[in-house]
């Protein structure tokens, strides 16, 4: 039993810094290797136009925030229409949404609660812009955001650009380890993009070409994770999905560990559910690096977290057990002792120290191309302890509800 | 500002294969490390004993000379080397390291259980021509994953030796393959129900705590009575 169970290990990390490595060679390889193309400069007039829907449900305290950082982006105004879809708030949001109305690039729309995909879908309706994009009522956009998102749609097979997520003013201490986990999630959007196998297409402000959206049938459900739905359904059809690091959204995230878990149960659910739905595109070569690593290893890192709990959890218990029989014997003692025979120098611990290394590159990297930072920020420690017992509790919830198929609530 | 990546998912072989060889790379260095300090380990473990077997032989070759020497000096240096205790707890804990080599292991414990027989049998011999009573305890075990109270019976013992420093606990691995072990199993007529101690040359099966200990030894506690005394008469 203990030998099966370090042979899992070792190939679990095996997998895990197989997956590391090949995401910082790749990048390396993207950097130094071939010259990047880089797009031509385009003149304002050049720009798209673009509808940017802000689907509200209860909104009250940040759709102004979010309408202040849409009127402040530095777009052509004549390019720009902000379509604020009123989901059947049952608050104050339409009474301040109605109050921007006065500027000639908001249109305000209501209807019935329906959830986000209908209101995007009803924003897809009433507009006839080239390019259509989302950004959540709890997000912030920079100014030169939109116009950066924008210029990658000049190559004719680039459906969807992601931005640069990042958390708006992190002030407890679950949202600054989400800040470490954003930039690290910067880094991977990134690199997925430049693999041609991003599969997700984030909430806060991606932003779409109209037509292929169309093409494709608007936005569904998705098991409550339309962007993940959207994402695959763009792959399958064989479109690319950039991605503008630079361009940098700010998003509100949860400050509350129910909140926080019930967020996350819900993205582990809807990657679960929709990787059932497009199972067919796992190991599937046709899917290049998409179908062959990048979907496969997600699935994996879902099972690799739960058994690293599992086995963590398995030691800590039997510690524990042990420390409390011999401590019935002989006592309650602690003498402060130091020797270097008992340092544990095992192999697995060695090469758990290498993967966290990797990981903190990867977060650095991630806040060098979004944020021009090299280090990473201070709170990193605290994500490397902490969030690792954090996110087997919700991929476990996940799995258990994808399996029964129970479904997830937005809210 | 970073350019905004489009890739197509177009595989590039050598990029996999480059991933692949760091990785194995990786690995290859944290095994060789893991094996480097614990052949690190085994090499101090060995100076150990060669230690304690140098302490061993030095007791027999005083031992030897005592037609020219007081019972006293022996006894004062009978006490097993000090360096016996912590080979032990070494072995029992490279014991649990997964990544030892098993043969250099097993050898280790081979010289081990050989040293231990060698000091039960000179701490006899001295006690008998010394007019000694030494206290000392037989505890075999094993770690097959067969006996179930072997780990509470080593904390017992460990309680015991720490109340009581002039009592002798050695312990020896039922199932290792070492022809003097076996002797010693065959002469005290050991079977393997484990955990075994042997006491006063009585073989007793099963967990035994403390207090049983102590009732079985009653020597013990008198001892540690006597020892009061003495202490309580220094201070007046």
């Amino acid at each position: 039993m203990t030998e099966i169970g370090h042979i899992i290990t070792y190939a679990a990390l095996f997998t895990a810094l197989f997956f590391e490595v090949f995401l910082l060679v790749s990048f390396l390889e993207r950097r130094f290797g071939k010259t990047v193309h880089t797009p031509k400069s385009a003149k304002e007039l050049a720009l798209p136009r673009v509808a940017i829907v802000v689907p509200c449900f209860n909104e009250e305290n940040t759709v102004a925030g979010t309408l202040d950082s849409l009127l402040s982006l530095s777009y052509p105004h004549g390019k720009l229409e902000i379509l604020v879809i009123d989901d059947g708030s049952t608050d104050r949001t339409a009474e301040i949404a109605h109050k921007y109305a006065l500027d000639s690039r908001v249109r305000i729309y209501r209807k019935k609660n329906g959830g986000k995909h209908t209101a995007m879908n009803l924003a897809l309706a009433k507009t006839d812009a080239e390019l259509i994009g989302c950004l959540d009522a709890d997000s912030v956009v920079e100014a030169s955001s939109l116009a950066m998102l924008a210029r990658p749609f000049e190559n004719k097979n680039v459906a969807a650009i992601t931005p640069g997520i990042h958390v708006r003013e992190p002030k407890t201490f679950l949202q600054h380890m989400q800040n470490v986990e954003y930039l690290l999630s910067v880094f991977n959007r990134f690199m997925f993009s430049a693999l041609g196998s991003a599969f997700i297409t984030p909430g806060p402000f991606s932003i779409f070409r109209t037509s292929v959206v169309r093409e494709l049938g608007g936005w569904r459900h998705g098991h409550s994770t339309e962007d993940m739905e959207m994402a695959l359904r763009i792959q399958a059809a064989g479109y690319l999905i950039g991605n503008a690091p630079s361009a940098s959204v700010h998003t509100t995230t949860p400050h509350t560990l129910k909140a926080l878990f019930r967020q996350r149960v819900r993205w582990a659910y809807g990657f679960l559910r929709n990787a059932i739905d497009y199972r067919s595109m796992f190991i599937n070569r046709m899917y290049g690096n998409l179908g062959m690593i990048i979907l496969p290893a997600a699935l994996i890192s879902i099972a690799v977290a739960l058994f690293f709990f599992a086995r963590i959890f398995w030691y800590g218990a039997h510690t524990v057990a042990q420390t409390y029989a011999r401590a019935q014997i002989i006592g309650i003692s602690f003498t402060p002792s130091f020797d270097l025979f008992y340092i544990n120098t095992s192999a697995i611990l060695f090469l758990i120290y290498v993967s966290i290394l990797l990981i903190v590159v990867l977060i650095s990297v991630g806040s060098l191309i979004s944020t021009g930072r090299r280090l990473p920020p201070s709170s990193t420690p605290l994500f490397i302890i902490f969030y690792g017992f954090l996110v087997p509790l919700w991929l476990a919830t996940a799995v258990v509800r994808a399996f029964f198929g129970t479904g997830v609530r937005w809210k | 500002m970073e350019e905004p990546s489009i890739g197509t998912r177009s595989m590039r072989w050598q990029t996999y294969a480059t991933a692949f060889v760091i990785t194995a790379l990786i690995f290859a260095t944290a095994f060789y490390a893991a094996n480097y300090f614990n052949n690190l380990r085994a090499t101090e473990v060995r100076t150990a004993q060669d230690n304690v077997f140098i302490d061993i032989l030095s007791l027999e070759t005083q031992f030897a000379l005592l037609a020219s020497h007081s019972c006293s000096d022996i006894s004062e240096n009978s006490v097993l080397s000090r360096e016996i205790g912590p080979v032990g707890e070494r072995i029992a804990y490279l014991e649990t390291q997964a990544s030892v080599e098993q043969d250099s292991l097993v050898r280790l414990k081979r010289y081990y259980s050989l040293l231990q027989i060698k000091d039960l049998l000179l701490m006899q011999e001295v006690s008998e021509k010394c007019g000694l009573e030494p206290i000392f305890i037989l505890y075999f075990f094993s770690n097959k994953g067969d006996c179930e109270d072997c780990e509470e019976q080593g904390y017992v013992l460990t309680a015991l030796s720490r109340d009581y420093p002039q009592l002798r606990v050695y312990s020896f691995d039922y199932n290792l393959e070492n022809p003097a072990l076996q002797t010693l199993i065959q002469i005290n007529n050991v079977e393997n129900d484990l955990p075994a101690l042997v006491i006063n040359g009585l073989p007793y099966y099963g967990l035994h705590n403390v207090e049983d200990i102590e009732n079985i030894l009653p020597e013990l506690t008198a001892l540690q009575t006597t020892e009061s005394e003495d202490a309580a008469t220094i201070k007046r």
